[in-house]
């Protein structure tokens, strides 16, 4: 059921999806109550204001009880707020700190594409792409012969429109993009043998200091990364200079050439355009790496814009309502998966699912288990991430962190 | 109004008048004018019902400067004798008492009856009580030379009848002022009583505490600090050295028990660095050029640069025989000052940490214009409103420095007083900055009573003009503020 208070969006939405609409304000305890929100077992408030979001939390408290309530917000003292347990909601999603810390993954890890973490923090899978001085110990040889560093796993190799799971025979080659599920620390090493020469990244530069740029610099920041901050309005830059002392904030466009030069633009290991046009970010971005900018990650507010950006060449595109999309369906799964990541958009899925104790694979070995268009990464027990090897068991009430096609995700969740 | 109370403050040295068996008369007669001046004046305003807002604080703080300074000066007037008994010499020496600078033109000290002496450490004392109400509460609302930075503590536009607040903020300060006054009293008492210092009898104890806590510098001897024990100078060094710290972090760091706050200072590092190098380098020149000989190389570095940079005016030895270099680095330390909020004078380290990072700033943005830098105190992003006016403050400062050199500089030369180029800067320099003593003739053991008169006046108006901090003096000189 959604509800939103334009009839011409909810019936475009009714068109293309399969759900049920309804007229009403959501920040209306009325009408909630006649939206049948009393039999709802998941609400979820998203509108982009953050008090409609709030007001319809608290209302779906105390018409829905039982309900798991989630709601959206692009203010971090919000989010700061619930956590301190201020805020009677079962989770707050903030577009800009997922956002942020989106990117903040990315940029510690080089060469990755989109990384996600999985079982606090101990579990990471990156999506890479292979380039051309890829080290030899992994690429243009049998995976079964390569040295891949300890506690990973290839998951998938994407090569154009054709997806592999991996067995031993199996060669990564340049231009491929690969997903590796592994320790955060093997995902550092995978990053280093893809894209060798990159080292640790010092000194990033931010356009835009908006909210989500704020949130971005805040994000680098509190990772010891050196960052520079160009905004074009001089109230925002004195803002975010005042609130973040570490952070070199210009005042200036992105799009001036002589100050590009002047500032040395062109030396810093990365890039993120965050302004709040995408177009502005797709030419900042271009122009960035016309002087010189080897990695460049732009915020794609519309979701047709990360085609565009792809397109363009930007290395990375992040869509902050994908991400904030991300963190909401997790909500909306089977309550035995914890947490989903979405990867080329959606056509994959990473998983976390604790295993039944009927499912057909306990008992097994992983060396038995067949490949049906999905992959076990690792798996937690107790608390721990263990990386699995051949000969290990799968026992129940494991957490697996597995990967697969969207399309395949429900049956998969289901044999497990 | 303040005078009238003021007039009761001439009851302390009448009972000490009595005590001695000296003349009494003075002070009652001093008193009893400020009194009937001050209950006149009241009078005289409680009809107009005009409200005393930010633009008339100028006006009042000025006209009041002058008024105190004038019934300190009554007493000296009345008995002063040859060496003040004439208006200018009086006035000058009630200015520099309640600015507590400690310039003065007496010469023959022994000649002074003791009350009288008292009076002139007295006259330092409640001037550093003054000063305290007008570096935490006045200053700030009126906004003069960056001192709004304190403003958020003290909300509210009035300034007469001050907000309870700052009454409740400026009897904690004065208990403390006094605290610190009693054991800076009985510390330098118990020297004398332990034998250690002879001289330290419990008047000199008293006199020397009611002028080292508010900095002042007034001496009930001739040659200062020198003919009393080194433990006595170490001790007063201290008190010099904490009656530099602003007071309020003082009372919030010592009273309330939150030593952090020493560390978290930027100013008060800042103030502790540069005593310690003045210190050091003072020590270094004075071992150097064999001014001292043994333990008194370092007493008289650290004293010295304590007494200058603190703006007490005190001295262990006579600096003004001191070669050029030692004499350019103690000049140096008279436009230092102590921190915000403390009694000392001059331009306070404060406003010179925040010039720097305003420099600093400036050169960084020559490189990259484009470059936001707001500038920080004790983390806290600083409004460019307030650099500005302490720029503005600095640049006042100097202006009237040079202007009064000149002034000093001419009227000497007409006169014949036989100043160097060195010393006329140093003269106008160390009246501005409430210091006290200048170099050459007008030394820290010698005094200023071989100046002309225009030399004098001159020094007044540094004195009453660099204790106001200069700009709400200036407003009053310009055209805009008497427009209705």
């Amino acid at each position: 059921m959604v509800v939103d208070t334009e009839q011409a969006r909810l019936r475009a939405l009714a068109e293309r999806f399969d759900v049920a609409t309804q007229e009403a304000d959501g920040a209306s305890r009325h009408d909630l109550a006649a939206a049948g929100i009393r039999d709802a077992d998941l609400v979820i408030a998203c509108t982009s204001r953050d008090e409609v979001n709030l007001v319809a939390g608290m209302f779906a408290r105390l018409e829905a009880p039982g309900a798991t309530t989630v709601i959206r917000t692009s203010n971090v003292e919000y989010v700061d707020l619930w956590r301190s347990g201020q805020l009677d909601v079962d989770f707050v999603v903030c577009s800009e700190l997922e956002t942020a810390n989106a990117i903040s993954r990315i940029i510690g890890v080089p060469a990755a594409r989109q990384t996600d973490v999985f079982a606090e923090g101990q579990v990471q899978i990156v999506e890479f792409e292979v380039q051309e001085g890829a080290s030899r110990d992994v690429v243009d040889l049998p995976l079964r012969q390569a040295s891949a560093p300890r506690d990973s796993k290839v998951a998938a190799i994407i090569r154009g429109a054709e997806t592999l799971l991996p067995g031993g025979d199996d060669v990564i080659r340049p231009g491929d993009r690969i997903v590796v599920i592994g320790s955060p620390q093997a995902a550092k090493s995978w990053g280093a043998l893809l894209s060798p020469g990159e080292a640790v990244v010092r000194d990033v530069v931010i356009f835009g200091a908006g909210r989500v740029g704020t949130a971005i610099a805040r994000a680098l920041v509190e990772q010891g990364i050196g960052v520079r901050v160009v905004e074009a309005s001089r109230a925002q830059a004195v803002r975010l200079a005042e609130a973040l002392p570490e952070a070199r904030v210009y005042n200036a466009t992105g799009f001036d050439p002589d100050f590009l030069e002047r500032e040395r633009i062109g030396k810093a290991q990365a890039a993120v355009f965050a302004m709040r046009d995408d177009a502005k970010n797709l030419y900042a971005a271009s122009l960035a790496e016309v002087h010189g900018v080897p990695f460049t990650i732009g915020i794609a507010h519309e979701p047709v814009s990360v085609q565009a950006f792809d397109h363009a060449g930007i290395d990375v595109s992040v869509n902050p309502r994908a991400v904030t999309a991300e963190e909401i369906i997790r909500f909306a799964h089977d309550p035995r998966t914890k947490q989903i990541a979405l990867l080329e958009g959606s056509r994959y899925e990473v998983l976390d699912v604790t295993t039944r104790d009927t499912s057909r694979y306990v008992g097994s070995k992983f060396r038995d288990m067949p490949i049906h268009g999905a992959l076990i990464g690792a798996i937690v027990r107790n608390g721990t991430a263990i990386f699995p090897h051949g000969e290990d068991v799968l026992e129940a009430g494991d957490r697996v962190i597995v990967f697969t096609e969207s399309a395949d995700a429900a049956r998969v969740v289901e044999a497990l | 109004m303040l005078l009238k109370y003021l007039g009761l403050t001439a009851l302390f040295p009448t009972a000490l008048a009595l005590w001695y068996h000296e003349p009494v008369w003075p002070f009652l007669v001093a008193g009893a004018i400020a009194s009937g001046v001050g209950l006149l004046l009241e009078r005289m305003t409680t009809g107009a019902a005009t409200r005393v807002g930010v633009r008339e604080g100028f006006l009042v703080v000025s006209a009041t400067m002058l008024l105190t300074a004038a019934f300190a000066s009554l007493p000296y007037l009345f008995e002063g004798g040859d060496q003040l008994g004439s208006p200018i010499d009086a006035y000058l020496e009630g200015m520099s008492g309640f600015s507590t600078t400690g310039a003065s033109v007496v010469t023959d000290y022994d000649a002074l009856p003791r009350s009288l002496a008292m009076w002139r450490q007295f006259t330092q004392w409640l001037g550093g009580m003054g000063i305290i109400v007008l570096a935490i509460a006045v200053l700030p609302r009126l906004r003069v030379g960056g001192r709004q930075m304190m403003e958020s503590e003290l909300p509210g536009p009035e300034i007469a009848g001050l907000p309870e607040r700052i009454r409740e903020t400026a009897r904690t300060l004065w208990t403390l002022y006094v605290a610190l006054t009693a054991l800076c009293a009985v510390s330098l008492a118990s020297l004398g009583w332990l034998g250690i210092d002879d001289g330290m009898t419990e008047y000199e104890a008293l006199a020397h505490a009611f002028s080292t806590v508010p900095t002042g510098g007034f001496s009930t001897k001739a040659d200062s600090m020198e003919s009393f024990s080194p433990e006595t100078q170490w001790i007063v060094a201290l008190f010099m050295l904490l009656g530099g710290v602003n007071f309020m972090l003082l009372y919030r760091a010592v009273v309330r028990r939150r030593p952090r706050l020493f560390v978290r200072d930027e100013e008060f590092r800042i103030y502790l660095v540069l005593a310690l190098v003045a210190s050091v380098a003072l020590t270094i020149q004075i071992w150097g050029y064999g001014l001292a000989s043994g333990e008194e190389v370092v007493l008289d570095g650290v004293f010295q640069a304590i007494s200058v940079i603190t703006t007490t005016g005190y001295a262990t030895e006579d600096f003004a025989l001191w070669p050029v270099l030692p004499l350019l680095t103690l000049f140096a330390l008279m436009f230092v000052g102590g921190s915000a909020g403390s009694t000392t004078g001059s331009i306070k380290v404060v406003r010179h940490v925040l010039l720097g990072k305003v420099l600093r700033r400036e050169l960084d943005q020559t490189v990259s214009p484009e470059l936001v830098m707001p500038i920080r105190l004790n983390g806290s992003p600083v409004d460019e409103r307030t650099l500005r006016a302490i720029a503005a403050f600095i640049l006042l400062y100097v202006g009237f420095w040079v202007l009064g050199a000149a002034a000093i500089g001419i009227d000497s030369a007409i006169v014949g007083v036989d100043l160097g180029t060195l010393d006329v800067l140093a003269v106008s320099g160390s009246a501005l900055g409430n210091g006290g003593p200048g170099f050459g003739i007008t030394g820290p053991m010698a005094s200023f009573a071989p100046l002309g008169d225009v030399s004098k006046v001159t020094m007044i108006l540094l004195m009453w003009v660099g204790r106001l901090e200069i700009v709400p003096v200036v407003v009053l000189l310009t055209r805009s503020y008497w427009r209705l």
